[in-house]
């Protein structure tokens, strides 16, 4: 079971909100699609579900082209940012619609209920609205609704958005428990790098709604295709030298080191990070930023230098990686 | 204590006629004519009596006027409700259009139509036929309730019906279990609305109604106020005003705060 898209696009008006996006995710494999707001993230995740309509390309999932066929007939499970769980439904009838909606008999409706709440921890909560359960819980229960589907395809919009940073840290595992584990295809939006790069097999880079660059975390890190990517990974940001002869030199700020010679620069601000520290840096080459163990000392005549293997060359006019 | 003040003022300036109507309902004539003058028999019920004994009686009108609001009520409802959300789904500019012209015909006085309504019920023999006045009512209550559905359907999160999409739900079960019980609130408000409106519509009622066992409430208290030119029968009227807000003060009691919390949606996010 694989899902493939093929030169897909959707149009409104004159205006294409996504365009040309060619994506292959197997089975097991999740993919996230990361970018700036507006870049076609969501849209793109609505056009697999069939919530809104194709303008051109093709959806093929488990080799058949559903490209026009309805939500419905998709098999389809996707978690909503918000959760769109029914406000004035428990968690049991929330969860039990869809099944009594595909025809399932009451006492199988029960025994898989019970089996699904008890595997997202949720057993003793079956009877409250969701308005009484904690964002975390909210989230397991859209899991839940999404899994008793049974899909071919998993798509998560921003699930744990809504959530705090400890929260999502504790809930990443179990989204892999209940997820990834089952070996279908998943297609993780989000707009948290750090959680893109600690759940996805491969990362689908998105800039008005086309796809830059699809590469495992470690290679678009090291290897960003554009001057884009390589601003849009990694925090903090990349530094960016002035052009010379149509070029842009970019290094990224944990490459540059203090040294006896290099850069002459001036530090203007620090943030202290815990384990390491920001330095905020005046050159003549720019703006700087260098990221450092705490350990290390601040000369007071502070020079940066860098290795040339670490340097990343862009060109000026297209924003392509130069060889 | 301004603040009270100014309550106080309010209030009675609200209640002040309901209270006097009340009062003058249970006064005796005389006691009316000289409301100074110490008087052993001021209380009564005379005026409740012989509008509840007259014929036909008044219990007659409350539940003609209950039938009609019952049934323009629903009519309304039933058509509003899809009208409502169809305004939503259409293309943008048609729904702007659309929504304006609702506007203009909320805002249309309809007692400019009422000779012509007049002229429909002859020619479609509807006169003195107590159902058929929930046609136009229901139909004039429509583009105010189209309006108000309509916003309330706006409010509701996108993602809810999506997310019922994806589960396999058709149009009509989405309608049925999520987005009918999610507006009920505005349902509710606008369902008084309309029902308010049938129960206090007067010209139309006048004109398509004659035979007086079915007439309906605001018609027949005219009767009541205008049923001598040598005299008016004030206790008489209070005594029908009274029991003619009796079903309207329980509707808005028991719906209060649907009510409210209908009116209110969509004022302020989250």
């Amino acid at each position: 079971m694989t899902l493939q898209i093929q030169n897909l696009g959707r149009s409104v008006g004159q205006h294409w909100i996504v365009r040309h996006l060619n994506l292959h995710v197997e089975d097991g494999e999740c993919v996230a699609l990361v970018g700036p707001s507006g870049c076609g993230k969501s849209s793109t995740l609505r056009l697999i579900a069939g919530l809104d309509p194709v303008s051109e390309g093709e959806i093929i999932l488990n080799e058949a082209n559903v490209t026009h066929s309805s939500a419905a007939k998709r098999a389809v499970g996707m978690v909503f940012q918000s959760y769109a769980l029914l406000p004035h439904l428990s968690v049991f009838a929330n969860l039990e619609l869809g099944l009594r909606v595909r025809g399932v008999r009451p006492f199988d409706r029960q025994q898989r209920i019970q089996a699904m709440l008890e595997l997202v921890q949720l057993q003793d909560r079956a009877n409250v609205l969701p308005a009484e359960l904690s964002g975390g819980q909210r989230q397991r229960v859209a899991l839940a609704r999404a899994l008793l589907r049974d899909p071919d395809v998993y798509l998560l919009d921003e699930p744990m958005s809504n959530l705090d940073a400890q929260l999502r840290e504790e809930l990443r595992p179990e989204l892999r428990r209940l997820v990834l584990d089952r070996q279908k295809p998943v297609i993780h939006v989000t707009h948290d790098q750090h959680e893109a790069m600690a759940i996805a097999d491969r990362i689908a880079v998105l800039h008005s709604g086309k796809i830059q660059q699809v590469a495992t975390p470690e290679d678009l890190y090291h290897h960003p295709e554009t001057l884009f990517i390589a601003k849009f990974i990694g925090r903090p940001q990349i530094n960016c030298l002035r052009p010379k002869n149509g070029v842009i030199c970019a290094v990224r700020p944990e490459s540059l080191f203090f040294a006896k010679e290099g850069l002459p620069c001036k530090i203007t601000a620090r943030e202290w990070l815990g384990s390491s520290q920001l330095l905020y840096l005046d050159s003549p080459e720019g703006f700087l930023r260098l990221s450092c163990s705490t350990a290390v000392d601040i000369p007071e005549a502070p020079h940066v230098s860098w290795d040339v293997s670490d340097e990343h060359h862009f060109a000026l006019e297209s924003g392509h990686r130069l060889p | 204590m301004n603040r009270r003040f100014l309550i106080a003022l309010l209030l009675l300036w609200s209640l002040g006629p309901l209270l006097w109507q009340v009062y003058t309902s249970f006064c005796s004539d005389q006691a009316l004519i000289q409301p100074f003058v110490s008087n052993d028999h001021r209380w009564t019920l005379i005026h409740y009596q012989n509008v509840l004994n007259a014929n036909p009686p008044f219990w007659r009108y409350l539940i003609n006027s209950l039938i009609v609001g019952a049934t323009s009520t629903f009519l309304c409802l039933v058509l509003a409700l899809p009208a409502a959300y169809a305004l939503n789904r259409i293309p943008r500019q048609l729904s702007v259009l659309t929504r304006l012209a609702l506007v203009g015909a909320a805002l249309f006085p309809y007692v400019l139509l009422f000779l012509a309504l007049l002229e429909l019920a002859r020619a479609l023999n509807l006169g003195n036929q107590l159902l058929a006045l929930s046609l136009p009512y229901a139909a004039l209550s429509q583009p105010l309730a189209i309006l108000l559905l309509n916003s309330a359907f706006n409010d509701l999160p996108p993602e809810l019906e999506d997310a019922a999409k994806l589960e396999g739900l058709s149009l009509f079960q989405r309608f049925r279990w999520i987005l009918i019980p999610l507006i009920s609130p505005a349902t509710a408000s606008t369902a008084i609305l309309v029902f308010l409106f049938s129960w206090n519509e007067y010209p139309i009622a006048l004109t398509w109604i004659s035979d007086s066992n079915k007439l309906t409430l605001p018609v027949a208290m005219a009767r009541i106020a205008g049923s001598s030119i040598y005299s008016v029968p004030y206790g008489a009227y209070a005594a029908a005003t009274v029991l003619g807000s009796i079903p309207l003060v329980l509707l808005v009691l028991i719906f209060q705060k649907p009510i409210v919390s209908g009116l209110t949606s969509g004022a302020v996010k989250g």
